[in-house]
């Protein structure tokens, strides 16, 4: 196997809001090899963007990254101390930092020594060797200055390119995402450009520097499903030629199906199952993939024949005890209300096949599944149940 | 669709199904074209001035300050820059100094000419001293100098005062703001502060202070400065509470997600787009910041005589009112068009850069 071009380990994000905090990512682990298009799957609100932001540690308070690691090639993005805090290390110069919201706050993490410092993250991680591209592309670029221009800007900031040969680089991406007559396109502002086109500029730009990481968060979701569909060629093609890795955050199975090799699908916070795109459609693993895969309208199907997962997804703020999944999963029994299965290789052979469901007894012995009751929530809609759709 | 154009609304008809379970909250209701419309509503440099021709009151503002910011200029040139430049040899071997352009043309609106009656009525009306002529169209002051000149070469102190001030009150805020609400927090409090002390004194009297502690009386440069900084916490408020929302944008975070430094994304990012408010504020300033002026020369602050200015034609005039009360109009028509001329411009060019403001 392979060394993997990223490594995300244990890593926990949460914001600490007024409210209490909120577990947004609560210890998940994945890999990226080169040349990798690596899936985040999940409902909204399940912490796919947050989890993407604490790679490149673009979370924003109150959210902050509290534990775990991020490995990029040879150099760590995130990484602590494995249990100081900042609280308990008398004579830190965190500590008499009297900054913070009074109370509730547990002490800072501390970054072990290599850590890449904020600078070394914006000057040769950022926009360097991993680029993002957000969901929104009629947000993404500055209304006041032309595409080219921002495109420009970027190369400028990144390559070692000015002047003409800049506006020569940012023209040639034009042309390299297929934006048509892209010299004259070059000089006109974002509001000129149809969803499509804007998200094809910001492909442009997170490919420009040649990154070896382009982070995807929902790049096609505004989009209607044609567009969608040239952008994800688009994608498949460039990936193929510029040999880029990917990780790519959507909530559509389909999409999943089309562009990715490997998924990660997310539930509250946690990653619940882990699989190459084949073993995850046809050998599903956990009933949460099961039930997304279900709802994935078919063209042979109508609406009415979709099977949404009933209930909606609890707070991350008050995650449910035990597996977070029982309070819809159909297959829920007693013992899952008491247990929160971590994600475990259910399948060895080749690149593991890992999933967080005490089903599988072989990976969860001691939890005794098959022994315990059946809570039956298929008879009983959970309380707060929004889709009731296949009476 | 219920509310017509700008406002948008969640409705996701179709696909209800899959919707309510799995889209995230975007804004499906509004077309492709609405949101580009909307964009462009805030934008277009296009659109802004086919508003403003639209809007007479608007238009007849931009005249007034066109045709006052042009005359001023060349007031500037002749006053000024040839002021200076009669130090260099090359220049004033050229026959270049100060009021060259006037003198050419005319004659010095410094000089006292000899044998011109003083107090002269405008043309067509006659007082005491004799009857108005050609020669002088709005009559002659205490001294026997041109009115119509004065007033001319009066401008250049009037516009050069409004802008200076205007501009440092609007650089000075925006920094400030834009930093303050860009970084919050502690920053943020600092810088706020110092902002609401300032704000809170009234203004006359921090300029008056500031003047008098820097012993300006007779100073015009230091006197503007300081009217200017005066105006800093109401830029910095107006831009700060934009900043707020201006920075939580996709392109600010994509900015940072692409490696630019923080002050890139202020400079380049945060104040290009927060800067309208700023803008039109400032147009409105200049007017403020010349009454301001004005009004500190009849308190005996500003610019040395002989230099011609409205607020000391204006103050001088006083003593004359009587004798010829024109000397006394005239410098007020000045200022109270070229004032009103700013707010007209200010008012229509808020309307036309946001819709929504008008009230
Ligand atoms: N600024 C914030 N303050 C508080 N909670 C937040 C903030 N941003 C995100 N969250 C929480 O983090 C969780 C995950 O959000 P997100 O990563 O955006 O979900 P996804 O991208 O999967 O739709 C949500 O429960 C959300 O409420
Ligand atoms: S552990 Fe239990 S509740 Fe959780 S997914 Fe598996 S069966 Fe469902
Ligand atoms: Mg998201």
């Amino acid at each position: 196997m392979h060394d993997p071009l990223l490594t995300v380990e244990d890593l926990q994000t949460h914001f600490f809001t007024e409210d209490g905090v909120v577990r947004a990512v609560d210890g998940i682990s994945f890999d990226v090899a080169p040349g990798e298009i690596v899936g985040l799957v999940g409902e909204s609100g399940a912490g796919k963007s947050v989890a993407v932001r604490s790679i490149l540690r673009l979370v924003e308070d109150p959210g902050r990254i509290v534990g775990g690691e991020v490995r990029f090639r040879d150099q760590t993005l995130v990484g602590f101390e494995d249990d100081a805090t900042a609280a308990d290390t008398a004579g830190d110069d965190r500590s008499d930092d009297p900054g913070d919201e009074p109370g509730s706050q547990p002490g800072r993490p501390v970054p072990r020594p290599e850590m890449l410092s904020e600078s070394a993250m914006r000057q040769r991680i950022r926009g360097n060797e991993i680029a993002i591209i957000f969901q929104d592309p009629m947000e993404s670029l500055n209304p006041v200055y032309t595409v080219g221009g921002q495109l420009r800007e970027f190369i400028e900031l990144n390559r070692d390119l000015s002047g003409r040969a800049a506006r020569e680089a940012a023209v040639e991406m034009l042309r390299e995402v297929n934006i048509p007559d892209a010299e004259r396109r070059y000089e006109d502002h974002p509001h000129e450009f149809s969803g499509g086109m804007r998200q094809r500029v910001l492909i442009a730009m997170a490919l420009a520097c040649e990154p070896s990481l382009i982070i995807a968060d929902e790049p096609t979701t505004a989009l209607d499903v044609t567009v969608e569909g040239a952008i994800l060629d688009l994608v498949r093609d460039l990936q193929e030629r510029y040999g880029t890795s990917f990780v790519w955050v959507t909530h559509d199975m389909g999409v999943v199906a089309e562009i990715c090799d490997r998924v990660n699908v997310m539930y509250l916070g946690e990653i619940v199952e882990q699989a190459g795109v084949d073993e995850l459609f046809h050998d599903t693993k956990h009933p949460y993939t099961q039930a997304l895969l279900n709802s994935i309208p078919r063209p042979d199907e109508t609406v009415e024949q979709l099977d949404p997962i009933a209930g909606v997804m609890p707070e991350a703020i008050d995650p449910p005890a035990g597996c977070r999944f029982h309070t819809r999963c159909p297959d829920a029994r007693e013992v899952c209300t008491r247990r929160n299965p971590p994600c475990r290789t259910v399948v060895a052979d080749g690149r593991p096949h890992r999933a967080a469901c005490l089903k599988h007894e072989s990976a969860f012995p001691e939890a005794d599944y098959w022994a315990s009751r059946p809570i039956g929530n298929l008879e009983r809609p959970a309380p707060d149940a929004r889709g009731d759709g296949d009476e | 669709m219920t509310v017509a154009g700008h406002t948008s609304d969640p409705e996701s008809g179709a696909d209800a199904g899959r919707g309510d379970v799995l889209a995230p909250g975007r804004d499906e209701g509004r077309t492709e074209r609405e949101r580009r419309e909307d964009v462009e509503a805030r934008y277009g440099w296009r659109y802004t001035l086919g508003q403003l021709r639209r809007d007479p009151t608007a238009a007849a503002g931009l005249v007034v300050v066109g045709l006052v910011t042009l005359v001023a200029a060349v007031a500037w040139v002749d006053a000024v820059l040839f002021d200076f430049l009669a130090e260099f040899g090359v220049f004033a071997g050229l026959g270049v100094e100060q009021y060259a352009l006037a003198k050419a043309v005319w004659t010095s609106p410094v000089a006292e000419p000899a044998g011109t009656p003083r107090l002269l009525p405008p043309v067509g009306l006659e007082n005491q001293f004799g009857e108005g002529t050609l020669a002088h169209p709005l009559g002659t002051d205490h001294r026997g100098r041109d009115i119509l000149l004065r007033l001319v070469y009066g401008s250049r102190v009037a516009i050069q005062v409004g802008f200076v001030a205007a501009v440092v009150g609007m650089l000075g805020g925006t920094v400030v703001g834009a930093v303050s609400g860009y970084y919050g927090g502690r920053v943020d409090d600092v810088l706020m502060r110092f902002v609401e002390t300032l704000y809170s004194i009234p203004f006359l009297v921090l300029v008056l202070s500031l003047v008098a502690v820097l012993g300006a009386r007779e100073n015009l440069t230091i006197i503007m400065f300081v009217v200017g900084v005066v105006y800093v916490p109401e830029f910095a408020r107006l831009i700060r509470s934009r900043v707020f929302s201006v920075r939580e944008e996709v392109y600010v975070e994509a900015a940072r997600a692409a490696g630019v430094s923080t002050p890139a994304i202020i400079r380049r990012h945060v104040i290009p787009n927060s800067i309208t408010p700023v803008l039109v504020q400032g147009t409105l300033r200049v007017g403020t910041a010349i009454l301001t002026v004005a009004g500190l020369s009849f308190l005996g602050f500003g610019v040395n005589p002989p230099t011609p200015s409205w607020g000391r034609m204006l103050s001088i005039s006083r003593d004359y009112m009587i004798q010829n009360v024109w000397f006394s109009i005239w410098p007020g028509l000045a200022i109270l068009i070229t004032v009103v001329g700013f707010n007209l411009f200010g008012d229509g060019l808020r309307d036309a850069l946001d819709p929504r403001l008008k009230n």
